[in-house]
């Protein structure tokens, strides 16, 4: 099978270069997994309800965060934590989000915050509420994926709306032991489409992609120069 | 990774772009009217390029990768042509600045305006005709007045279809002018970006041109008559891969 390489750097893959392809396990099986298990689950909470929000809402400026409604992880799922007033909405997501076939799918040290506008707040949310309650139910990644799968079929979970985007611009993100704080950068979810359409992936274009698997979303990527708080990010 | 100085300078320049369109009309009207640089349409012959050198400009909106298979439009006498057929669906074209806002925009009629950009599938169906009847009532001799009325009446007809979602373009020609205001520190009078059309909405749905954030808002349409946002982010880098200026 031939493998289409490319550079992404999204929430989603938590990664810098995968490998699309729908054969997950096989990947997993590949590399290793390090994360083969959910660790128990106080490994993914974080230690004080104040610390998420304040961390959920860097990963937008202030300017958006202040007002946005505001997430947090407990024992029993996402609850929240702040009501908002301008329709946005910050979360910091667990390792689960990550492509089914990133080896480290499972480790409880990944933190990821997000700042999701309306539109993506009300279609990409359910998805994240979904997958964590999956992941808390102990499924496995292949009943996960079957389990996700089956809810876009069946039309429980929704298709990205018109303008979904989100903010990850925190210099406290956390995607993992290989690509650590990554980069500032903003995230536009669609319903499926081809990389091209973009320009994503090609050479000295500055938009990345990650295709969802097995959810029919295409994400497109584009680093951004600064951190939520405004300073540089790296230069590398 | 794309951060880079010259995406921290476009970033803050980005913001002297956008309000310099809206505001910087306002220098102009200080000056008094009767100084208006650029009164009405200067004879045609000043908005038109040498054919192969515009095919090459368009095709500098975007990177080779894209542009090179892209469809190339020029302007000719008659309004946009097609010059070569594309294999991508992407379009790339040289707009010209009756494409600005229609208000308080002095540089309406400027003829050195020259902006590159290679417009993805979905916005070659669904935002390129803006440019077609733009410069069709354009050339055509009609006021700014005349042509935003074209328009309304062209999306009350459904003549114009509405953005299609996912449409966006790239504007990273080095070469592109888009106003006689310097709008980096050395004063370019161009940044490196990419653009997004949505269907109007709440720009605090994109968060744009709130402290700072890296969205911009651009009020080239803006319901005004068009009912399409546009959203820029700068690239950091010109679409040879060359960094954009930071200086």
């Amino acid at each position: 099978m031939s493998r289409k390489i490319i550079k992404t750097i999204s929430l989603g893959s938590f990664v810098l270069v995968i490998a699309l392809s729908p054969a997950w396990p096989t990947q997993a099986q590949e590399s290793g997994a390090l994360y083969e298990r959910m660790a128990p689950i106080d490994q993914y909470l974080m230690t004080d309800r104040n610390t998420e929000i304040a961390f959920a809402r860097t990963a937008a400026p202030e300017s958006i965060s202040r007002d946005a409604e505001v997430w947090v992880f407990g024992r029993h799922g996402y609850e929240a934590a702040v009501k908002g007033k301008n329709g946005w909405v910050c979360i910091v997501e667990r390792s689960w989000m990550a492509p089914f076939d990133d080896p480290e799918f499972l480790n409880p040290d990944q933190r990821v915050p997000l700042c999701l506008n309306p539109p993506a707040a009300r279609t990409h949310l359910p998805l994240t509420f979904k997958t964590t309650e999956l992941a808390m139910a102990g499924q496995s990644k292949t009943q996960m994926f079957d389990s996700i799968k089956a809810a876009f079929d069946k039309k429980e979970l929704p298709m990205p709306e018109p303008g979904s985007m989100c903010y990850m611009m925190s210099k406290q993100q956390y995607f993992g032991r290989k690509y650590g704080n990554a980069d500032p950068h903003l995230m536009f979810w669609v319903p499926k489409t081809d990389d091209v359409f973009w320009g994503a992936g090609l050479p000295g274009s500055p938009v990345y992609v990650h295709q969802y698997s097995p959810e029919p979303i295409t994400e497109f990527i584009i680093s951004v120069s600064k951190w939520s708080d405004g300073t540089p990010a790296p230069t590398d | 990774m794309m951060a880079s100085n010259a995406v921290r300078r476009c970033t803050i320049f980005g913001w002297i772009f956008v309000w310099a369109m809206v505001l910087g009309s306002a220098q102009y009207a200080c000056a008094k009217d009767d100084k208006a640089p650029y009164p009405s349409m200067a004879p045609l012959d000043q908005y038109l390029m040498d054919r192969d050198a515009e095919i090459a400009m368009a095709r500098s909106a975007a990177p080779e990768a894209i542009s090179r298979d892209a469809e190339i439009l020029v302007l000719g006498q008659h309004g946009y042509e097609t010059a070569v057929k594309g294999k991508n669906g992407f379009v790339c074209d040289v707009e010209r600045s009756w494409m600005g806002p229609f208000e308080k925009n002095p540089e309406f009629w400027n003829p050195k305006v020259r902006g590159a950009g290679c417009y993805n599938p979905q916005a070659a169906r669904s935002v390129l005709p803006i440019a077609y009847l733009r410069t069709k009532l354009a050339l055509a001799g009609l006021s700014p007045a005349e042509i935003a009325e074209g328009i309304k009446a062209a999306y009350a007809k459904k003549e114009l279809p509405p953005v299609e979602p996912g449409a966006m373009s790239f504007m990273m020609s080095k070469q592109t002018y888009l106003t006689d205001r310097g709008i980096t520190s050395d004063g370019a009078h161009n940044m490196a970006h990419v653009m997004f059309f949505t269907a109007l909405m709440d720009t605090a749905n994109w968060g744009a041109n709130l402290d700072n954030s890296p969205i911009l808002l651009n009020p080239q349409f803006n319901g005004s008559p068009e009912p399409v946002e546009v959203y820029m982010v700068c690239t950091g880098a010109w679409s040879d891969g060359t960094p954009a200026p930071v200086s």
